[in-house]
Parts: C-alpha cells; structure tokens; sequence
C-alpha cells in the first residue's frame, strides 16, 4: 500500500468535479473516448454491456456477470462509474443506466458517427515543411528533458518559458528562494513516469486555466483530443476554439505539440500528446520513463554521454556511479544514501533507510531494480553473463537443475533458473524485501458486525456483504464480520430492511 | 439487537499481532477487539501510534550498518 | 590519448640497474620526481631522454599547463573559486569533491581517493588493478573487496605497517598519485607525512637475551631517554650510562625457500615491483650508519613500545637472523615437493622482504594454509622456533604439518600440553604448545615447571602464534614477556576491524603484514566457493507471545528453539543428505544443541564430550557414509578441520560475533570437493522472524559481506511442509515443547562452560560478569550485545586429562543430569 505522492491524478480530478462539468465533458465526443480508455477493465466492461441497451440494467443481473471471488472489482469499477456520473441510478437502487449524453457520443465514437472534427481536423494541405516521427520525438525529448535538467539545475540548460517555471511552482515541485531551486516533491517527481509527470503539470496548468477564465471544459476536450490524434499527422489550427488556440503555445513549450512558429496554420502531436490516454503505451514503464527522463534516445547519445550503463552495485549495497549529471544524480538519491562525490564518479549505498524512504515517497521496488537494471555498468554485465555461462555449462555437464542449489521456493526457482542476474540477487531481494516489510500491516476502517441473533441472521448478512464485495473478515463460529466504510450504509439497509424484528 | 462497531480491522502476522497486543498492554485503549490469530479490531484514532509503535519496536530487530561507520 | 599504456613502465629494470631514484617514466609525466631531480641518477641518459619526450607529448597533446601534481595538490585543498555547487551537492555535504579535476588519462589510473575520510576507491577491473591492490594492502586497511570496487582506509596503523615493511613517506605518496585518478589532496599528503615521519626511526633489538633500544640518530635516543616515562627504565651497566655503539650489520639477499630468487622469477609480473622499485634497497644508506642503544628489561618491553606509539616514534622489530652467530642454526628445509602458493609467497615477502625478518600478523582466511606460512618462515628463519595455538588438538596438527612439509626430525620436535611434557634434546629446536600452558602463573606440576624454566631460559628465535585474534591481551602479554623470541609472526583468518585488540597486537607483535583476498582466492580455487543463506523462520505464535513476554536469556532460548527453526533445520539436513553433502550443524546453546541432535539421532559434540567419542564421531562423519552430518558446538568453530564438510548450518551463535562467523564459514573453505568445476559449498544461517536474532545476524555477516560473501535471504523453504516424519508438525507438539522451553532455567540460554579451566582464557568470575552486564544491558544498548565492541569470543576447548577426572562444572552436571531425566519427565506428563 506504497503511498502516492501524486494523488491528484487526472482520475481523481475528474471525479472531483461537479456534475454539471462532468456533463459538459461528455459531450465530446474525444472526451468520451479518453475517458472510457482512462477505467479499468471491469468498469469498460461494465460501460460495453451497457452503451446499446436502452433499458436500465438491474443490478441484480449486473451481479451475475461477474464471479463472487471478483465482488471487490465489481464494487471497485461501480465506485468509480459513479463517481464520474457515467452511470445513474434509479431511485430505488435497484436498477442503473449510462448517462445519456456519454452514451450518446461515446456510442458515435465506436460506430464512427460523430462530428466530423470531433478529433481535430486533419491538414488537408501538404506541408511544405513537413517533420516526420523521429523529428517530433526528438523535439518532444529535448523539451521535456530540458525541463527536468532544468529542475536540477544542469547547466547549460535553457531556462524554460515563464508558463513552465510558474507551473513547477504552482506544483510545488520548485520553489523561489534567491532564483528558483527545486524541492523534495520535486526530486520524487523525477521518478515518476513520464505520463504521471505531464499529467501533473496538465493538471496544475488546468488550475491556472480557471483563474485566466479559461474554460476548463474547453482546455480538459482540447487535452483529451491531443489523446486521440495520430502521430506524424498535422491538424489545423483553424477547426480550434479560441481557448484551445492560445494554448497551443504553452503546449509547445512542454515538448506535446509541434508548431513551426506562432503564426502556423497547423501542429503536430508528439508522441508524449497521442499517450497521454493510453495505458498500453510504451512510455509507461518506470526504466523507459527514466530513459525518457534522461533524454535517452538510446543509440544516439549513449555514446557520448554513457548515460545508460553507468551503475554498480555490489554484493554488499554500496553503489557506485559513473555520472556528472544532476538529474542522474537526484534520481539516483532517491533511494541511495549517497556519500563521496569525485567529478566523474559518485558513491552510496543502498540501506533499508534510503529504500524505506524511496517507498514512503511513492516509488515502487520495481521501479528501483528496473533502474538499476537498465543502468547497470557492462562490468556488471560482464560479471552475470560469466556465472550464468558457468552455470550453465555445470547444469548441462551434471545433467541437473538445482540453480545455485539451495532450495527456494518453488515459482522463484523456475524462473530464476537460468536468468541473467545483473544485480546481485541478494541485493534484489533485499530491495523487495524491505518493501514487503512495510505491508506488514494492512488496516481497513469499518464496522464490525457482531452480537447477531443467530447463524441464520449471520449468514444472509455476511453473504451479503461478500456479494458486495465489502466483507474483509468474518468468523462463522463467533459470528462477527467485518464491512469497509463504503459498504456500511448498503449492508446496514439491507439489515434493516431484511431483519425487521 | 444488531451491534456494529466502528473500528479499523488489523491484517497481519501473528507476530505483529502479538506485538500491537503489547503495545496495547502498555498504553492500553488501542485495542477493541481481537479477533483471531491475524486480525484485530483497533480504535480509529489509535492506527498512526500503532504503526510508529510497531516501526520502532521492529527497527530494533535490525542492525544499521552506519552504527559502526560513525565511530570512524 | 594514454600515454601510460604505449609507455609501459619498467619498474624491473630500475631495480636491476640498483636504481635508487624513482625517477621513473611516470614520475617524469606528471612531474612527480622534480624534486628530487637533481640528486637523481643521470646515468641513465636513454632513459631520462625518453621520459622528457613523454612528457612533451602529453603537454602537446593536452596544452595543459596545469598538469603537475604538484601544483595540482597545491590546488586541491581549498574549492577553486570557479566552483559552483549544482542542485545535488547539499547531498554529499562535505564529501562532495567533484571539484577535484579529474587527470587527463584518468580512465587508465585505477583509484578515487577521498580527502575527508582517507578512503581508497579501487576499480579492481582496471588493468593496473593487481599492483594497485598489492599497493594499497601494504599502506591502507581494507574495507570491503567484492566483485568490482573495492574500499580500502589510509589509517595510521597502516601506515605504520607500510613503513615498516620499508615504504617511506615519500614513495607512499608518489605512487598514489601515480594511481590516483584525481590529485592526492594535500589533507592526505600531511596525514600521511605526520603519521610516517617519525616511523621507522627507533628499533627494539633482542641481543644476547636483553633488549635493546637501537636508532641511528643520537638525538632521537637522547629523547627518548629524556622522556619521563622511559627514562627510567633504562638498565644502567655496571652503574654506567654508556649507549652502546656499532655497525649495523650489512644487508644480504635473502632466499625464502620454497620461492624463486629474484633473479630467476623474469616472469615476475609488475605487481610487486610497483613498490619493488620504490622499497628497493633503502636500507643501503644506513649500512654503514652508527647505531646507537641502550638497554631496557624484558618487563619493560611493552611499556617502552607503547609509550613509543603514543609518542609517535613506535618501535620497529627486525631480527637479523643471519648474521646472528650466538643462536645455533636449526636444521630445517622446506621438502623438495612441498609447493607454496602465490599468496603465500606475498605474504611472507613482506615479512622478510630487507632480508630480516620482521614482527607481525599475517591474515589469511581459513583454509588458505597459514600453517605453510608459518613453516617457511621457521624453514627462512631455520634458528629454534616456538609455536603457540589455543588448544591440544591445534597443538597434534602443527606437530603433524611440521614433520610432513620440512625436513626436521621429530627428536628436534617438543610438545608441551598436560599431555606431554617433552623438551627437545638437540642444541636447536621446535616447541609446539598452547598459551595457556605457558601463560599459566598457578601451580605448576614439576615437569611443567621444568619445561617453563627451559623455555624461559632460552633465547628463540621465532615465534608464531597461531589464531592470534582469540587470545585475550593479558594472556598475550604474559607470552610474550615470557619467551624472549626474535621474530614474531601473528596468524589468523579475521583481524576484524572494529576489535579494540588491534590495538593491543599492534603493540605486542606487530603490524599487520599482509591480508589476503577472500574472493580472490575462491576465484583461484584456493578456497571453495560457498553460497550463503540467511533463512527466515517465523516464530510460531505461542513462541513469540512468551518471547515478548521473557527476559532478554529466556527469550534467546525461545528464538533458538523455535520450532518452525527445527524444522528449517531438518529440512535442510534431509535436502543435503540427498545431495550427498556432508554437512555440520553449529550451536552454539548446548541446550539447543543437545535438543536437536537428539530428535534428529545425530552424533554431536560439545565441551563435555570425552576426547576418545570425539574421535570416533569425527572419524565416522569422515569415513562413513551413513554418518553425514553431525552436529558441533563452539568447540568446533576453530581447532576441528574437517575438509568433508560440504555444507553448514547454523541454528545458534554467539550474538553479533563477526569472527566467529568467519571462523565457522573457514570450517568449509577447505572442502576437498572445492576444486571440482561448478563446485559449491553451502552456509545457511537460521534466523527466527522479528526477534534479535534478525539484528545479530546481519551484524555477523558484515564481515564475510565486505569481503565478498553475498547472503540470500530465503523467506520459505519450498516442500518443507511435505517432508514426511516433519517435526512439531501439531500444535500438541509445539505446545509440549514451549512448556519444555519455558521450565528451562535461564542458564540453559547461556554460553557454552567448559570445566577445564586451563584452557578457559577467561576466568569463571568474570565470564559471569559478561554475561550478566549482557544481560542487563540488553535493555538498554543492542550494540552492546552485538560483540563488536564487547568481550573477546570466547573459546572453549577441551582437555582431555582434565575430563576424565570429574571436575565437571556444576552447570554441566546440572544440563547432564535434566538431560538424563528428560524422558523420564516426559513420561510423567
């Protein structure tokens, strides 16, 4: 249950919109589309099964679908629905539908019968200075690479533009004191995905909108169709509202969109604009994100900046690596207690302190092997690809599969069997380990239900808690149960209605 | 009479169970109730101290490395 | 760009032309050597040529006028005023030194080195890595050596070691910088000046059975007999105060046996003569110089040398054994097949590398044949020798690994133990006894007393002491006061760092001489390769409610016989046992000990186990087939070797012991298997969850880790739940055994007592003292449970003589006595 940092989500901003707002966003019909592909699996479910049926669904029938063991999905994906007022309930409760404007154009999307600019307008003229894929990626890169330098304060960075500079504050992510330097959000920003970073500073330029009298529902349709457009393509300026024109500039500064000059009739998408709503896109990962962050671009400037293999890491948690760069550095500070400085080489070591406040900050286990991974110096990978080839070669000679010998649990066993460990496995584990170590206690706030009458009353009042998806414990022979907050009120009318005595 | 109290239920280990039973017994009113082996019900307010406690006393089972480095 | 790899340096060459100045090519690169320039050799025009042109391509091709160290170190102290600290600096504090300008050809030098806290950074995949590390081990401590960086620490013991192994000052401080990929800070060059300049100056000769203060420069002497402290202890001749005066004697080559001559060694790689050409034949200067001295008693030896360090001139121990005509030779040469390994050689370089032999300890881990080392050196030394190990068994394996590698007779070979009383009949040689037996001040039998008076009378010249970090410093002493011996050499696997007592053998022996590399020595198959495991064993519920519940000894009780522990343990035996592993169990609770080997019908061994049924489980564990494991307490952490053993598991230890976990890992090292290709050997740890165990274990394994030694933690033991005949697989059981637990009185918890107080280093009344301030502050400090900075590990061993009287330990007789009653008890529940 690592804390998130960055809780202001674009979901959650949704959700805490008023409903009026939320109205008006459904009735683009790009909105519709961002935001169907922004839910989880069970809630899409939830909205397909519903968008060509006219009817209200029952509730009950809605339970049918979905098998008892996955009530906290169900209840999970219900939640979100109608927090976002995507589904209305009847006034008995018992039976819910789409709203209707969402099922509308959203509808339209899938058959292809919306507005004919509903997701921009592409240009229909010939480019006579047209930029192809790799052009918008490197440009997309370099801007927002240059923000993250510039938030470490790399030099011989370009300052960013004012809208930059007054957002990172606005974020809290830097801070002015004697000329602008960045804060301890802003360290833990640096690890997040690059989408989770944009749609941070998005979500703070939403607020800056508001106090301009932009509208919000303007800017937000204008966000979500950049999620729809298809990269490499040009759309034009023209079939924009007035609101979503003068954005144009400031999102040409975050390295979204790509415009020749101020006065261009048309832009281009970049790729981390067409991402911003897919959840299968390759910049989700944390070491691409990181690469991204580090302004990779793999084989172009691996060479001259060796940024990509820079690390090791030892049997005994020390850390040493071969970097300059401030933003390698911050990162890498995260969850290194960091020691000695020399001009090409920095030292650390990892301890349970440096990894427990990386996860107290957001940052995942996960996230910390795969950086290390992805960034492990080629002695390191020297070093693995040798025991692995020994091993191998004695596994094979002795015609036996006990990798390393000493008896593991089963799973871990077969999958590490001959894989390439480029950070000592004990480190590894050790890493995960302390992040399990925080897990040790799970709370849930609730009732508990206790002192029921008999076994009968237990049973109807806990199967249907379990049904809903809201049961966290329960002990038949004492008969007691325990709901989660959300799902008192339901169990607690339920009781009433069911236990009239 | 249908009784439901409010509370926040504790998922753990029994070992973790064990210890919040003595941090309980000394600072008592933590507890509401204990329900089996791994799991307890704990006042709402309680869960912060609860955790800090557990963190404490759990640190104690493991060495720093920098212990030693400081006398250095 | 690198000038260094198309200019190799020939540091052989210097030294065969008897070069004295180290005016080599690097020095003349980076101007390290322009000081000394003018005195310099200029016979040697080719090569001066050669070096001048270099360092006109590198100013050509790097148009860097700052080069020079030594304008660079006059650079380095303070931040240059360009400097500008970025956003991650604040990280570092102090310790940020990116302003240190990196060498243009930094990427061929092998080491960072860090002006605040003296620390050495060491890539060890640098081509130049070896002769660096041969370097550094002379001059700095080693902190940690895993796969590819290493740490080491300038300290001023270690540059006391250094200088005495005949660096000096200046030459430490050129070939850093020849290493050094940023510019030695001056910071250093002062630590390393103040803590050298006065090293060296002041020797303690061992003449004719008196010793002597001995200096070339009156003045220092005049000094130090100014001083209030040895002043006075000078002994007067006949009322005279007259300094004896002569020659020191002149310096020879010197030929360790077993290793090649200089000059037949062509192939000798740079790695020694890194240093080779720095070290080289310094001493020339002071062939002819005048030594001055004057006499001090045998009682005084360690007071003078102590006040010595304190005022920073400590005293240099040298014996030169071969112009020493008044002691008789001792006919003894390596045999002809004996084989001596690198390392070895190293080490014992060090030792005689100016053709002396010099006092120290040399560290190599178990299993890498320290005993060999010891005999050469005695086979170098070839005067009578004296060895002292901690216990009888120790005493049979020196006397036994004597006669098999050299050439002495065993008439020329004495025991002394409570066994045997021998004294050799010959004018010179061997004597192989415990330091109990000769430290012992209580009554003595009269052939005991005949043999002290013998050694005492006698004049050695060397001595060796074997597992020198187990011996406690009063016990040192009194040897060492007791038997005046020339040379002395320290043995052991685990100087640990943090041990007060380095403090204590520094004075006593001497410095540190040489430290192996543990992995680097598995990688050569000179040791096994061992995979360490650290498993986590939950405490079952009702374990842990009476854990939280019992005193800090009680509780250690319940975390040892933790049932889900038994059956970890048990688990693994069987795992191994099908692998065919031969596999030793340690405890070191004999409660706990006991407990499990009688479940599991294991043989096992502790302090009371009578010497014959010793033997006889040890010959079994190693002959037969159906004994494969057994189970040791602390009794076998050091004297029993083992070379079966493939796999070890540890269910109880002595609290945060560093050493004794090393020791226990040394049990495998020499693992007959090890040289088999994709051969492991095995070390598991069991560790009960949430409890103190979990500090102490990770505490333990420091060491090892910093040598290399990677311990997996193993959260669950796949199958173990299947196994069949699983122990405390009920709750019935478990219960039974958490009442059985909890009957025990709290010594049950305690450490191991032998009854033979003879071989006990610490007496009963103060063991009792340690063990209750342990158990009272376990409230308080953990660190000061942890064994670090408490007590030495205490060795128990046996004696078999004084077994078999029944002078048992009323602790003893108590545990024999439940332990016979168990069953009964059980049947009455």
């Amino acid at each position: 249950m690592s804390s998130n940092l960055f809780k202001t989500t674009v979901n959650e901003y949704l959700e805490s919109l008023p409903k009026t707002v939320q109205s008006k966003l459904y009735e683009a019909p790009a909105t519709c589309l961002s935001i169907y592909r922004l839910l989880s699996p069970m809630a899409k479910f939830y909205i397909m099964s519903m968008i060509f049926n006219e009817k209200p669904v029952n509730l009950r029938d809605l339970n049918k679908w979905c098998k008892p063991s996955s009530r906290k999905l169900e209840y999970e994906a219900l939640k979100r629905l109608k927090a976002l007022h995507l589904v209305e309930y009847d006034n008995k409760g018992s039976h819910i539908r789409l709203h209707s404007n969402f099922r509308k154009n959203f509808r339209d999307c899938l058959t292809g019968t919306q507005k004919p600019n509903a997701f921009g307008s592409i240009s229909l003229t010939n480019d006579k200075h047209k930029v192809d894929i790799k052009f918008l990626d490197k440009f997309a890169s370099q801007k927002w690479e240059n923000i993250l330098h510039f938030m470490v304060g790399t030099e011989s960075t370009t300052t960013p533009s004012k809208s930059v500079l007054s957002l990172l504050q606005l974020g809290g992510l830097m801070e002015n004191k004697n000329g602008l330097s960045i804060t301890n959000s802003g360290f833990q920003f640096l690890l997040q995905d690059v989408n989770a970073q944009i749609w941070t500073l998005l979500l703070q330029y939403l607020n800056l909108t508001q106090d301009l009298n932009m509208d919000p529902v303007d800017v937000l349709n204008f966000i979500f169709i950049l999620g729809s457009l298809e990269l490499g393509k040009s759309y034009s300026v023209s079939s924009l509202s007035e609101t979503q024109r003068s954005m144009l500039a400031d999102l040409r500064d975050y390295g979204l969109v790509y415009q020749r000059s101020d006065t261009s009739g048309r832009f281009y998408p970049t790729r981390l604009a067409t991402t911003l709503t897919s959840d299968s896109a390759g910049l989700k990962t944390p070491s691409m994100a990181v690469e991204q962050a580090l302004g990779e671009e793999a084989e172009e400037t691996a060479q001259e900046r060796n940024i990509q293999e820079s690390i090791i890491i030892e049997t005994n948690f020390k850390v040493y690596a071969y970097t300059n760069s401030p933003l390698e550095i911050a990162i890498l500070n995260l969850f290194v207690h960091l020691r000695t400085r020399f001009a090409n080489m920095v030292c650390g070591q990892i301890t349970r302190e440096s990894i427990r406040n990386a996860l107290y900050n957001g940052i995942t286990a996960d996230q910390i092997i795969k950086f290390l991974d992805s960034h492990a110096h080629p002695q390191m990978k020297l070093l693995a690809k040798e025991r692995l080839d020994k091993k191998i070669e004695f596994d094979t000679s002795n015609n036996i599969n006990t990798a390393g010998g000493a008896p593991q649990s089963k799973n871990e066993n077969v999958i590490s069997q001959h894989k390439l460990e480029i950070i000592p496995p004990n480190v590894l584990d050790q890493i995960k380990l302390w992040q399990l170590e925080l897990d040790r206690i799970q709370t849930f706030e609730g009732y508990l239900f206790k002192d029921l009458a008999n076994q009968q009353e237990y049973d109807i009042l806990s199967n249907y808690a379990s049904e809903l998806g809201v049961l966290i414990w329960s002990d038949k022979v004492k008969k007691k149960f325990f709901v989660t907050k959300d799902g008192m009120s339901q169990v607690a009318d339920f009781a009433n209605r069911k236990l009239k005595r | 009479m249908l009784v439901a109290s409010k509370g926040v239920l504790v998922q753990c280990d029994p070992s973790i169970k064990a210890l919040i039973i003595q941090i309980d017994s000394q600072s008592p009113g933590i507890i509401l109730e204990e329900l089996d082996d791994t799991h307890l019900l704990i006042q709402q307010d309680k869960v912060e101290i609860v955790k800090n406690e557990l963190n404490k006393l759990l640190s104690k089972n493991i060495y720093d490395p920098f212990e030693d480095d400081s006398r250095m | 760009m690198s000038i260094r790899s198309t200019e190799p340096v020939n540091y052989r060459e210097v030294d065969d032309e008897n070069f004295s100045d180290e005016d080599d090519d690097i020095d003349k690169d980076f101007n390290i050597g322009n000081k000394r320039k003018n005195q310099g050799n200029t016979n040697d025009n080719q090569k001066k040529r050669k070096a001048i042109e270099a360092m006109e391509t590198l100013k050509l091709d790097l148009k860097d006028e700052n080069l020079s160290d030594e304008d660079l170190i006059e650079l380095t102290p303070d931040i240059p005023k360009d400097y500008i600290p970025d956003a991650v600096s604040k990280n570092f504090g102090k310790s940020d030194f990116s302003y240190l300008k990196l060498k243009p050809d930094h990427f061929s030098r092998p080491i960072w080195i860090s002006p605040s806290d003296l620390r050495i950074i060491l890539e060890s995949f640098s081509p130049l890595a070896e002769q660096a590390q041969d370097f550094l081990i002379t001059i700095a401590e080693p902190i940690s050596r895993p796969s590819h960086i290493h740490e080491y620490r300038i300290t001023a013991y270690s540059l006391y070691a250094a200088v005495s192994v005949g660096l000096e000052t200046d030459d430490i401080i050129s070939v850093l910088n020849r290493l050094s990929k940023v510019p030695v800070a001056e910071s250093i060059v002062n630590f390393i000046k103040a803590a050298t300049v006065s090293y060296g100056k002041v020797k303690l000769v061992l003449k004719h059975n008196r010793y002597f203060v001995e200096s070339t420069q009156a003045d220092i002497l005049q000094m130090l007999l100014k001083d209030e402290v040895i002043g006075p202890l000078r002994v007067l001749e006949n009322g005279e105060s007259k300094n004896l005066t002569e020659s020191a004697a002149p310096l020879n080559d010197i030929n360790i046996p077993g290793t090649k001559k200089p000059e037949e060694s062509k192939e000798k790689t740079e790695t020694e003569d890194i240093f080779a050409s720095v070290v080289g034949n310094k001493d020339e200067d002071d062939d002819l110089d005048i030594v001055h001295s004057f006499e001090i008693s045998h009682e005084s030896v360690e007071i003078v040398k102590r006040r010595c360090q304190e005022i920073d001139y400590p005293v240099l121990e040298e014996y030169d054994f071969r112009n020493d005509a008044r002691n008789v030779d001792l006919e003894i040469d390596l045999k002809p097949s004996t084989q001596i390994r690198p390392y070895q050689e190293k080490s014992l370089s060090k030792m005689f590398g100016n053709g002396r032999a010099r006092s120290g300890i040399i560290v190599l881990p178990c299993g890498a044949g320290k005993t060999l080392v010891g005999i050469t050196a005695a086979c170098t030394i070839r005067k009578s020798v004296i060895v002292l190990c901690t216990s009888s068994v120790s005493v049979m394996q020196w006397r036994q690994q004597f006669l098999q590698w050299c050439t002495i007779q065993p008439e020329s070979v004495a025991l002394f133990t409570s066994e045997n009383k021998e004294m050799f009949a010959t004018e010179a040689g061997l004597v192989v006894s415990t330091y109990s037996m000769v430290a012992n001040t209580r009554n003595r039998s009269h052939d005991s007393q005949k043999v002290m008076d013998f050694l005492k009378s006698r004049e050695w010249g060397f001595i060796i002491l074997d597992e020198v970090h187990v011996v406690p410093a009063n016990m040192f002493r009194r040897v060492v006061t007791t038997i005046a011996a020339h040379a002395k050499l320290g043995l052991t696997a685990t100087l640990v760092r943090e041990d007060d007592k380095i403090d204590d053998l520094n004075f006593l022996i001497g410095p540190k001489l040489y430290e192996a590399n543990w992995m680097d020595l598995a990688q050569k198959g000179h040791i096994a390769n061992v995979q360490c495991a650290e498993v986590w064993c939950p405490m079952t519920s009702e374990f842990y409610q009476e854990y939280l519940r019992e005193s800090a000894r009680k509780r250690m009780l319940l975390y040892i016989m933790n049932p889900t522990k038994f059956q970890a343990c048990q688990f693994l035996i069987h795992y191994h046992e099908k692998r065919g592993d031969k596999i030793i169990v340690f405890s070191d609770n004999v409660y706990a000990l006991q407990e499990y080997a009688l479940k599991l019908g294991k043989p096992f061994i502790y302090g009371s186990t009578p010497q014959q049924e010793r033997m006889k489980i040890l010959q079994n564990f190693q002959h037969n087939d159906q004994i494969n494991t057994i189970f040791l307490s602390k009794v076998g952490d050091t004297s029993i070797d083992l070379p079966e053993a493939t796999c070890l598991i540890q269910i109880s230890s002595h609290y945060g012991s560093r050493r004794q976990e090393a020791q226990r890992l040394g049990r495998i090292l020499r693992a007959k298997r090890r040289n088999d290709e994709g051969f492991n050997a095995f070390f598991y740890s069991l560790v009960s969850k949430d409890t103190q165990e979990m500090y102490y274990s990770t505490k333990r394994q420091a060491f090892l880790v910093d040598q290399g030694y990677a311990f997996k933690v193993i959260t669950h033991l796949s199958g173990m739940e299947q196994l069949p005949d699983l122990a405390y697989a009920s709750p019935k059981e478990r219960r039974e055994l958490l009442q059985q637990v909890l009957l025990k009185n709290e010594d049950a918890a305690g450490l191991e007592v032998g009854d033979d107080i003879d071989t006990n280093f610490i007496s009963k009344e103060k063991r009792a003292k340690l063990e209750e301030s342990q158990a009272s502050r376990t409230a308080g400090s953990l660190a000061g449970l942890a064994g670090g900075e408490d007590m030495a590990y205490i060795e128990y061993s046996k004696n078999k003589n004084k077994e078999l009287k029944d002078s048992h330990h009323p602790l003893i007789k108590k545990m024999y006595y439940r332990q016979k009653n168990k069953e009964k008890k059980a049947l009455n529940k």
